[in-house]
């Protein structure tokens, strides 16, 4: 559906794409993922035609995209990542505008604000003005107002930047529910967590340039590591951590250490060293490899540094 | 203290940080004030002159003498001769000098007929045609006319009437009769010390102004024949002149605000969601450009109306036309709003350059002061503002009742001026850099 090939973009003396390149299937829920200025946003208007790639090539449904051909855009619906409703009017107003850019005849329009509004848990909120809306409804109207066309392909750009919980979980609900219907979702977010949870393959990106690309087993694979030993700072792991480097990759913050074992490592041994400094047992835990992980081990860098 | 200090120092980080505040707080002024100077010849005091058409039909020595003064006076221009249908410029004479004057080339037309001042006139006669299309403008031209005359005419009066009395008498029966009448004077005005000699130069200094009596001889010795050959039929001239100005004005106050509305678009990513919806760039702008034409037109409608139920402006009888120029002079004052959204990349810019751009479009346009007080340099300015040109179509529409014809010249450079400026803010669009 989405075929993305050596795109390269690039502002005054600025990269931000080199060379990207990958493919989405229909009914993909497809993340990207990356730290900010990582060209997540880049690489989003690029794919709705706001800008087109210095180099490389990108077509959506077999057609080359463009901004002076609109026509593809029937087909596609955008989250920006900012919230982009009108806050003086109310919901229904504003569903009303944007539902009629895509030609919807008034008795569609109205069937389908309907149908947005109830998806997002709005429906009582509808005469509302968006001023007086929460930072979250705002969110689920913002995603809402994409919707109204059905589009075959959803672009969401950080949607859930800076929303509460019951609202993230709205919009995770309903855009798991839309994928379960067919909609091929693109999805772009620093949240490593929300990758894992929602996405069916993923790419890692970092400077304008594709890290890895895969499912998140796949991604994992990557990890010279299964799974992660984590141990609560107390008095007994001050000086721990130059004796458990020899067992893989330490990383220390203010509450704990965690080690990521080298696949060559003898478990027993590194909770050996653990024991003989007197940590508590309670004190130990486990935890699967996650993308974050995968993201330190490719770039050396956390998510948010 | 140390903290206040902080807090005062952190406000002018802040201010100066803001360069639209730095503009309107500092640039702006300045701006402002040099545009005044230079329309009020502060430092630059060539005026080009009012245009004032001019016809000299007698060979009376006062007529030549009029003709030559008003000739060395930088508040006229005198125009003796027109463009005909085939472009040739052939001299006015009494019917083709009151056209160029109907037409709104000149806002006055001094005449001196043949028998403006003969071997037997007791005074001097003039006729002036006038266009009372700027009020202050007509005030000066009427007052500096009759100064000028006042002050020329006395001498040679006086110089005519003693050689026709020598001519009469002889040298010595005038010198009797100027005695005579000096004697009658002084016994019928004890104390006036009345002499011929200061007859004449109570005459020849000032035109007589500083003396009741001198004032009244000169005064009826000179017949000036006014005649308002335009806009005698509007019942409240004033408010028709300006409203045209005021209203362009106010115009592009409200398309500088729509600029703002684009831009505040742009910031709170409403506009990305149109550039994700199927429309193109040039479908967005030319929408954009649409609306905001249409609210010009509403408004400038909306003030006329206003201006008829106010001030009994009449915009009926020629409303067809007046709608025309309407429509141009909103499409024009568009394109500059869309060309302000396209420069400026914040509504604080925007508004900076739209108040700098709007007031002295005003000023030099000619919506404060008429355009022939300011300096040759800053007429030429003003025919490049969309100001001059729109008041100039609605003063053709409302104060000369001017049909499609008169009022195309005006309409086909409004839609040059707005073709030119959006083209330069569609390319300024396309390029991408205002969009995202």
């Amino acid at each position: 559906m989405i075929s993305v090939q050596n795109v390269t973009k690039r502002f005054s003396n600025i990269t931000a794409l080199n060379a990207i390149s990958f493919e989405v299937q229909r009914g993909e829920f497809f993340g990207l993922v990356g730290p900010n200025g990582a060209g997540k946003t880049t690489l989003m208007n690029l794919l709705i035609g706001q800008r087109s790639p210095d180099e490389g090539s990108l077509t959506i449904f077999g057609e080359h995209v463009s901004p002076d051909d609109p026509s593809i855009r029937l087909r596609i619906g955008f989250v920006p990542q900012a919230i982009a409703l009108y806050d003086e009017l109310s919901a229904h107003d504003n569903l009303l505008i944007f539902g009629r850019f895509y030609g919807l005849d008034r008795r569609t329009l109205k069937a389908r604000i309907d149908e947005v509004m109830s998806a997002v848990q709005l429906s009582d909120r509808r005469h509302d003005r968006v001023k007086n809306f929460s930072g979250g409804m705002k969110r689920r109207l913002n995603v809402a107002a994409s919707l109204l066309h059905h589009p075959e392909l959803l672009l969401c750009d950080e949607p859930t930047v800076g929303v509460d919980p019951q609202s993230r979980n709205a919009i995770f609900d309903l855009l798991t529910s839309l994928n379960a219907g067919g909609t091929t979702i693109v999805y772009t977010s620093h949240y490593m967590e929300e990758i894992e949870r929602l996405c069916t393959r993923t790419a890692i990106i970092d400077h304008g340039m594709l890290q890895a690309e895969g499912t998140t087993r796949e991604l994992l694979r990557l990890l010279p590591f299964d799974e992660t030993l984590i141990i609560k700072r107390s008095q007994e792991t001050d000086g721990l951590e130059p004796a458990l480097k020899q067992f893989g990759d330490v990383i220390g913050d203010q509450d704990k250490i965690e080690l990521k074992p080298r696949s060559n490592t003898k478990i027993s041994d590194a909770l050996a060293v653990l024991e003989r400094a007197g940590v508590m047992y309670s004190n130990i835990d486990w935890r699967k490899p996650t993308l974050e992980d995968l993201f330190l081990h490719l770039t050396g860098r956390r998510m948010r540094d | 203290m140390k903290s206040m200090v902080a807090l005062i120092r952190s406000y002018f980080m802040v201010f100066l940080a803001d360069r639209a505040a730095v503009a309107l707080t500092f640039i702006v002024p300045i701006f402002m004030i040099f545009i005044f100077g230079e329309i009020f010849g502060g430092s630059h005091p060539e005026s080009s002159g009012i245009r004032l058409a001019f016809l000299n039909l007698s060979n009376a020595p006062v007529a030549k003498k009029i003709e030559t003064t008003l000739d060395s006076m930088s508040t006229f221009t005198l125009v003796r001769t027109f463009k005909n249908k085939d472009g040739v410029s052939v001299p006015f004479d009494t019917l083709s000098i009151q056209d160029f004057v109907r037409r709104g080339n000149a806002p006055a037309a001094l005449v001196l007929p043949v028998d403006a001042f003969t071997d037997t006139s007791v005074g001097l006669k003039v006729c002036l045609y006038y266009d009372p299309r700027n009020d202050f403008e007509m005030q000066i031209v009427q007052g500096m006319l009759q100064k000028t005359i006042m002050q020329e005419a006395p001498q040679v009066f006086m110089q005519s009437m003693m050689r026709q009395a020598e001519k009469k008498l002889g040298k010595a029966g005038s010198a009797s009769f100027s005695n005579d009448i000096q004697t009658a004077v002084n016994r019928h005005f004890p104390g006036a010390h009345f002499t011929t000699d200061s007859m004449l130069s109570l005459a020849t200094t000032n035109g007589g102004t500083s003396d009741s009596v001198g004032r009244g001889i000169v005064k009826n010795m000179v017949d000036i024949r006014m005649e308002q050959l335009v806009g005698k039929d509007i019942s409240n001239p004033m408010p028709t002149r300006s409203v045209g100005g005021w209203a362009m004005m106010f115009l592009l106050f409200t398309l500088s605000s729509v600029a703002n509305v684009l831009i505040d678009e742009r910031r709170n990513a409403v506009f990305v969601r149109h550039l994700a919806a199927p429309f193109s760039r040039g479908q967005i702008l030319l929408s954009r450009y649409i609306y905001s034409t249409i609210l010009g037109i509403i408004q400038l409608v909306v003030l006329f109306l206003a201006g008829t139920l106010l001030f009994g402006i009449d915009i009926f009888s020629n409303a067809g036309n007046l709608l025309l120029v309407i429509v141009f002079a909103a499409a024009a004052a568009t394109g500059f709003g869309m060309l302000i959204a396209s420069i400026a990349r914040t509504a604080a810019q925007a508004s900076a350059l739209g108040l700098v751009l709007i007031l002295s479009m005003s000023a030099i346009g000619g919506a404060w002061f008429p355009t022939t007080f300011m300096p040759a340099t800053i007429q030429a300015l003003s025919k490049l503002t969309i100001v001059y040109w729109s008041m100039e179509a609605f003063m053709v529409v409302l104060w000369r009742h001017g049909g499609i014809l008169d009022v195309a010249p005006y309409l086909g450079v409004l839609a040059g001026i707005a073709a030119v400026v959006t083209a330069l803010s569609v390319w300024r669009f396309s390029k991408g850099q205002v969009l995202l």
